[in-house]
């Protein structure tokens, strides 16, 4: 009996061991979250609404890419709609390492290519109420990221991780992640205004699994203290078509889609 | 009316056009009012129909550009902007036709982009876009990765487009006599012969982009052959008249540009040397009062922005070399441009100021705007063309012309 009680005790010892060993840091959560296997390229239709607090709305649509190139990740976008904007074209290189993303936009009606400075990346996307860095991938490190606490929402087992921007100047003071435990997928992320007041949450409406890869095809965002919204909606999603390098080439961004 | 009859058949055609190839139309209508700040008087009234028709294939494609531009009540210009055929293959793209070719990275001053002609008729007005004139030409580029050789043949050479006489930004030239002009050697016969060439190299990468370029061209604007008269009938020499040849000149060029980032500031520049421009000189013993000289033109600008507003600033010289105290010219003309722009309520209200600053004569051109975005096809544009400074300078002498103006657009 002495001996079955050790074994007993030494095998609780030994999970709850290896249970706080498994007990994954805020930043692991994040870096296997930011680095979730989503393919070597994909392909979609990206469709923003946006809704202002009359309910009126506005649509923006556009065709992008994205392609991994190893240490740096290429995405082009070119603008659909509205007719204002048709045949703009964007094109951003991000890269694994400090090196600050480069981007250029062509302006069809100037006919030419700028660079642009990806400093910039607190303004608002197309007037919506997605960030460039909301609709990127931020940098690792650029915040803090903590562990809060494990919970169930919307049927998912949930990491709850706050992010704290290391960067005293960053429009938010904080945002606070919902990530699903089994497939490092976002459900929920709240945005905290530099008076540590709420100012918006994202809501991840639809998540389908493409060619083997979780991918995120419907999100709103909604400004709670301006009660604006802008609906995200990724339509004919394909995953590993390889898409060319030569598509992310001035060539491309001048001759459009 | 034969110029409203071409429109309609053009419409219907090209509405036919649309139904039947499924060619893709958008473009925009806009209405244009401009009224003098000093006499009140209406600067400009114009409602403009612009059509852009295209189609894009994964081995061609085609637009053609028609613009329609209706001036007061009854005068209707027809202008043809673009009308070619791309075709796409591995490592090289060709287009041929009609075509408007931008090149450079300054914004506003014109240095390397010489290909395509600017239309000066109200002067630095007209938004970039319409300000260029597209020349019929064939352009061929060849991709390696992000690197580009663009080759471009122009075999009818076109020169600028200059305000009429009867027009608020015709200049009279001051001349000491009574000037007899003779137009017989102011046009350039399309031939091989009198063809234009221009090459670029252009690079994007990650830390630069920039380009190369050379060309052989003419010089957009006609030198004046000046020859006096003298009438020694009262036995001593007085200058009677002046006989006046415009003749266009052969120019030849070679520049480069670049954009890079540092910090969070774009930097840009653009540098080009003109080989024998004629310059109109006071020296009595030049002949036709014009001596050939090589300039220098280059701009540098910075991008950059402050919370939420996006400003540039760019510093623009212009310095001829080995100069003549006799030219009229200035040896060395400075100028700037400052851009500001805040937009607000989610991108539906755009502030701009963007001026051009003449630093030799001290005069400039200030231009605040205000857009507002009814929808996302209905916006309204209320601003201002503010004319300061030395009345002898290029923005001073339009004093007169400052105005307010107000544009309605409806894009499709």
């Amino acid at each position: 009996m002495k001996t079955l009680k050790f074994v007993v005790t030494v095998a609780i010892v030994l999970v709850t061991s290896f249970g706080a060993s498994a007990q994954l840091t805020g930043r692991e959560i994040i870096d296997k979250t930011y680095n979730r296997p989503a393919g070597d390229d994909q392909t979609s239709i990206l469709t923003m609404t946006l809704i202002n607090k009359s309910g009126q709305s506005r649509v923006r649509k556009i065709k992008q890419f994205t392609k991994d190139f190893g240490d740096m990740e290429k995405k082009i976008m070119f603008f659909m709609s509205p007719a204002d904007v048709k045949n703009t074209s964007f094109m951003n290189w991000s890269y694994d390492n400090d090196k600050a993303d480069d981007q250029w936009i062509y302006l069809p009606a100037i006919k030419k290519t700028k660079r642009i400075s990806s400093d910039s990346k607190s303004d608002y996307f197309m007037g919506s109420d997605f960030t460039y860095d909301d609709l990127g991938d931020r940098k690792l490190d650029a915040d803090i990221h903590t562990l809060l606490r494990e919970e169930t929402i919307n049927g998912f087992d949930c990491y709850v991780v706050e992010n704290v921007s290391k960067d005293d100047e960053y429009m938010y003071s904080k945002t606070v992640s919902w990530i699903r435990k089994e497939s490092f997928v976002g459900v929920k992320k709240e945005f905290y205004d530099e008076d540590g007041d709420l100012l918006k949450i994202l809501t991840i409406k639809k998540v389908e699994k493409i060619s083997g890869y979780w991918v995120i095809v419907s999100s709103e965002m909604k400004n709670i203290q301006k009660n604006h919204t802008t609906k995200i909606n990724l339509t004919d999603v394909h995953v590993n078509t390889n898409v060319p390098a030569s598509k992310f080439t001035e060539r491309m961004m001048m001759r459009g889609i | 009316m034969k110029k409203i009859v071409i429109a309609i058949i053009l419409l219907v055609v090209t509405g036919g056009m649309t139904r039947a190839q499924s060619i893709d139309v958008s473009g925009f209508a806009r209405t244009y009012e401009g009224a003098k700040t000093e006499s009140g008087d209406f600067s400009i009234i114009q409602q403009t129909l612009n059509l852009n028709f295209e189609k894009k294939g994964e081995k061609a494609a085609f637009k053609a550009n028609p613009m329609l531009y209706l001036y007061n009540s009854d005068s209707l210009h027809l202008n043809l902007r673009e009308l070619f055929v791309d075709m796409y293959f591995s490592n090289f793209d060709l287009r041929v036709g009609k075509q408007q070719i931008v090149w450079g990275k300054a914004d506003g001053v014109f240095i390397t982009d010489v290909v395509s002609p600017l239309n000066l008729t109200e002067f630095l007005l007209p938004d970039f876009d319409e300000i260029r004139i597209g020349v019929i030409a064939t352009k061929l580029d060849y991709y390696v990765g992000n690197n580009t050789f663009e080759f471009v043949w122009v075999p009818q050479f076109t020169p600028i487009t200059k305000p009429a006489s009867n027009s608020i930004w015709y200049i009279q030239p001051d001349f000491p006599a009574q000037p007899t002009f003779n137009w017989n050697n102011s046009e350039i016969k399309p031939s091989l012969e009198n063809s234009e060439m221009f090459i670029k190299y252009s690079a994007m990468t990650s830390v630069i982009d920039f380009d190369l370029m050379a060309a052989y061209t003419w010089d957009d604007t006609p030198a004046m052959h000046v020859n006096k008269i003298i009438d020694m009938s009262s036995g001593s020499p007085v200058l009677s008249g002046l006989n006046i040849t415009p003749e266009y000149h052969r120019l030849s060029l070679a520049g480069a540009s670049f954009s890079s980032e540092i910090k969070g500031v774009i930097l840009r520049g653009e540098a080009a040397y003109y080989n024998g421009k004629y310059f109109q000189t006071e020296d009595p013993a030049a002949k036709d009062a014009l001596i050939q000289k090589d300039y220098l033109n280059y701009v540098l600008g910075l991008d950059f922005n402050i919370g939420d507003v996006k400003l540039s600033a760019q510093f623009i010289q212009k310095y001829i070399l080995d100069f003549d105290k006799n030219m009229i010219d200035d040896e060395i003309n400075n100028m700037a441009t400052f851009l500001a722009r805040y937009d607000m309520l989610r991108e539906t209200l755009h502030l701009e100021l963007f001026s051009y600053i003449g630093l030799t004569n001290e005069d400039a051109l200030i231009r605040p705007k205000l857009t507002y975005d009814f929808d996302d096809s209905f916006s309204i544009l209320l601003g201002a063309n503010i004319f300061v400074g030395d009345e002898n300078g290029q923005f001073g002498r339009y004093h007169d012309n400052t105005m307010m103006y107000m544009k309605l657009k409806y894009n499709f």
